[in-house]
């Protein structure tokens, strides 16, 4: 009994981590860029839905579910990944790599201080997706939060799914993930293609915001542990890979619950750096490895 | 000498000047608030001295800066509020152990790509500080430990304000002087061609491991002294040291000074420290603002605040010590092949790249290597110079095995080689280059003949960065004879170049080769390599389908068939 309800919260968990090392993969594979404020996204997702709770809680009878906050927290994340974009990606995206780290960086600490100023260093908490409590399903008591989160993650990761594989742009997408040269030459607009990356991934990044800040709060400073799991999840799931990447935020959710049920959170955390260092000392070139070039 | 100290002295004047005015003011009109924003200044040049090194100079973005820092505070702060243990024995401690901790991760983490290496120290920093908070008993959990005792060595007690501030920059010009000593103008050069052209760093002789991980023993060993001075500043050790923040003040400070010079450090660490007293009306977004500067510094002055002081002109470069030529006796005795390849293959995924080639080339033989576009002969040269491995097959070059030895070895061992588009750090001098590259060479070369022999006397001076592209060619020929090698493979030397220029370029080889140096030239172009050739050798789908006299090759159709297509003349 016990451990299906540690099941379940192991798979809401892993639902909202997919949806971050989700959107961390798709910048990266419009752009190769490593977007260090990722991070950061997902606590601007979780106080979005903060601030448009006050906003709607004037106007909807009761109390606000989270779910309604969705649109708007899509919205205003999709327009910070658009910031991001054309502050501190495409103004340098001809240099060396590690120009980007430093400008999205950079961008991290400004809305992770921004928000601090703005609500506070203390932790807050969004509204449940579809209120509090519990429900009986196939014999277990299942936290109706835990179904939410998980029904939410699959419908975004579905319209993401058939967004890429079904329509002209998501193959202009993939197009230009594969080879940017060639896509460019067939008259794919790369900053288009960049811009779209940006304002999904920032989304996505944001939904999960919402999602994981109604039972673990949200604090501005939270950003630098969400960005190493949703890079230790691209880790595991090999560079690049959108399905690796929900498959290694899976792992991390499992071995987080795990680890913290028999003894504490940041155990549990700690744990994860530790092993993904060793792992590192083992492969260096990740789990799956990367392509790599050799031709100069 | 005395006019050398001279000549520096008039180059840095106004460096000397301000320096001189900022330590009046220090010490003569401060109040002990500004000498304590002054101490603070000098800690963090210390850390960002450091950090010039890795993020700098190795080029590689270490986010483990920080957790450097709060080790070496964490030792100092134990042991001195615990153990009551003094500051010649803790301060040496502090930098041991934050220099043993990056050695410790040094092997799975400098292999690292570059987007892995940032994240791998991250996790590095994010581990130390949980540990911080939550190992309590020791650490004292989130409040930290208080007690850290001042400095004292022997009866002398360092106070707080003037002495202190004294002291730590004593320390802070100490770590400049042995800045300055571990970045001399050649080890500078090796770290811009690693940074510049990864590629090609092993054609230089230049260990990148070696290197990156010196870059990174040092930037540890400043963190964890400034780290230790810190605490002594604060008499109180907290998990802020190993915070996300110090880790970021640090990188704010080197982009905005200067993330290569030294006058970088300084310039950034007093203005970062001193901002958030002249922007006080900004309050909690003084961050903010940081951020913004941090983003605006990399997009519009990437090399920072220290590139608007003209670099001083120290007259320093790559000196080249006492030249020898290269003895006969140097090179192979005939017989002896240069190279000796024997049923070798490589297959990438599905594309069998060489199948079963064997190839042998003799001291002062010129073989042209020719096929179609991915008939294998780029695979052939990466794996001759250890670029990439066989999956069987042998080669062997006098004596050493190619296939196991590291690329960088090889090429000291005297195989050099060149690539189709030439690798060449933009910011090195075309004498530098070749200085570098001269550097790691068993036997010293003349530099100086080798450039006129590729005829650049005439361009020493000049970027490598701003020079047309058959210059380039002729700069990436120089460099790799500057590694005196005894067999030279080049990548399509011709690729793009005016007749007139080829001819340049046959000219050099061909000489070298009168002098004993084996060379394997790959080409399409039969116009620069049908004179030049000495034997020629064909690929065809990876294999060898001939190896022969340049005249019967060109004449079996075979070659014909797989080189020219069904055309006949």
């Amino acid at each position: 009994m016990l451990s299906a309800q540690l099941a379940l919260n192991a798979v809401a968990l892993g639902a909202a981590y997919a949806l971050v090392a989700i959107g961390f993969v798709l910048v990266l594979n419009a752009t190769t860029a490593v977007n260090f404020a990722h991070g950061e996204s997902v606590v601007a997702g979780g106080f979005a839905a903060v601030a448009l709770t006050g906003l709607v809680a004037g106007i909807w009878p009761g109390a606000v579910p989270g779910i309604v906050l969705l649109p708007g927290v899509l919205l205003l994340t999709a327009l910070l990944g658009l910031a991001i974009a054309g502050l501190a990606y495409l103004p340098i995206r001809d240099r060396p790599p590690v120009s980007v780290f430093v400008t999205t960086i950079a961008f991290g600490i400004i809305v992770a201080n921004g928000l601090n100023a703005g609500f506070g260093a203390a932790p807050r908490t969004a509204p449940a997706l579809l209120g509090g409590g519990t429900v009986e399903l196939l014999g277990i008591t299942a936290s109706r939060q835990s179904l939410a989160i998980i029904a939410t993650a699959a419908i975004l990761i579905g319209a993401l799914a058939f967004l890429l594989q079904r329509t002209q742009l998501g193959r202009r997408f993939r197009a230009c993930a594969q080879d940017p040269e060639m896509a460019r030459a067939l008259g794919i607009r790369l900053t288009r293609i960049t811009l779209l990356g940006f304002a999904l991934g920032t989304a996505f990044a944001g939904a999960a915001g919402l999602l994981l800040a109604h039972q673990f709060f949200v604090t501005p400073s939270d950003g630098a542990s969400l960005i190493l799991k949703a890079y230790i999840a691209v880790v595991i799931g090999g560079w690049g890979s959108l399905r690796g990447a929900a498959l290694g935020a899976f792992l991390i959710a499992v071995f987080e619950v795990a680890v913290a049920s028999v003894s504490s959170q940041p155990m549990a955390e700690g744990l994860l750096y530790a092993a993904v260092l060793l792992v590192l000392l083992v492969r260096p070139e990740g789990i799956f490895g990367e392509p790599q070039r050799l031709r100069a | 000498m005395m006019a050398g100290i001279l000549a520096s002295v008039r180059a840095n004047l106004s460096i000397l000047l301000a320096g001189g005015a900022l330590a009046v003011y220090a010490l003569a009109f401060a109040s002990s608030y500004d000498q304590r924003l002054l101490t603070i200044s000098g800690i963090y040049v210390i850390m960002v001295l450091g950090y010039q090194f890795i993020f700098g100079h190795a080029g590689a973005l270490s986010l483990a800066q920080g957790a450097f820092f709060g080790i070496g505070a964490y030792v100092t702060g134990i042991l001195g509020s615990q153990f009551g243990a003094g500051f010649l024995a803790t301060f040496p401690l502090s930098i041991a152990v934050a220099a043993g901790l990056a050695l410790l991760v040094a092997f799975p983490v400098l292999r690292l790509a570059s987007h892995y290496f940032a994240l791998a120290t991250l996790a590095l920093s994010q581990l130390l500080l949980l540990i911080a908070v939550n190992w309590e008993p020791v650490t004292g959990g989130a409040n930290g430990l208080p007690g850290v005792p001042p400095i004292t060595i022997g009866d002398w007690r360092i106070a707080r304000g003037t002495p202190l501030l004294v002291f730590v920059w004593v320390l802070a010009f100490a770590a400049i002087l042995i800045a300055r000593w571990q970045l001399n103008p050649r080890r500078v050069a090796m770290f811009t061609v690693m940074r510049e052209s990864p590629l090609a760093v092993a054609a230089f002789g230049i260990d990148p491991g070696l290197l990156r991980l010196r870059a990174f023993l040092l930037s540890a060993a400043f963190g964890g002294a400034a780290g230790a001075l810190f605490v002594h500043t604060n008499r109180v050790v907290s998990p802020e040291t190993l915070g996300f923040g110090i880790m970021v003040t640090c990188l704010t400070m080197t982009v905005v000074g200067g993330r290569l010079r030294i006058p970088g450090a300084i310039i950034g660490a007093l203005l970062l420290t001193h901002l958030p007293e002249w922007f006080r009306g900004l309050d909690e977004y003084y961050l903010v603002a940081v951020g913004v500067l941090l983003l605006a510094m990399v997009v519009f002055a990437p090399d920072g605040l220290a590139s608007f002081i003209g670099r001083a002109p120290t007259g320093d470069r790559v000196n080249a010590p006492p030249t020898v030529r290269t003895s006969p006796e140097q090179r192979p005795s005939v017989g002896e092949p240069a190279l000796a390849v024997q049923a070798v293959s490589k297959r990438y995924g599905g594309i069998q790249a060489l199948d079963n080639v064997g190839l042998s080339i003799n001291p002062g033989e010129i073989v042209g290597l020719i096929g179609a576009n991915g008939a294998g002969k780029t695979t052939l040269a990466n794996i001759v110079s250890g670029l990439d491995r066989p999956d069987s097959g042998t080669l062997f070059s006098r004596g050493l095995d190619l296939a196991s030895t590291s690329p960088t070895a090889i090429a000291r061992h005297g195989v050099a080689r060149t690539f189709q588009t030439p690798q060449l750090p933009d910011m090195l001098t075309v004498r530098d280059a070749v200085e570098t590259a001269a550097a790691s060479a068993t036997v010293r070369p003349d530099t100086d003949a080798i450039l006129a022999g590729c005829h650049l006397s005439q361009n020493t001076d000049a970027g490598c960065g701003t020079l047309p592209h058959g210059m380039r060619r002729r700069v990436e020929i120089a460099r790799a004879l500057a590694g005196a090698p005894y067999l030279l493979v080049l990548d399509e030397p011709a690729a793009g170049l005016a007749p007139e220029e080829q001819l340049e370029i046959a000219a050099i080889l061909r000489a070298r080769a009168a002098d004993g140096l084996a060379l394997l030239v790959i080409d399409h172009n039969l116009d620069f390599l049908r004179p030049l050739a000495t034997r020629l050798a064909c690929l065809d789908g990876g294999c060898l389908i001939a190896d022969g006299p340049v005249e019967a090759v060109l004449a079996d159709p075979a070659v014909r068939d797989a080189y020219f297509g069904l055309v006949t003349p």
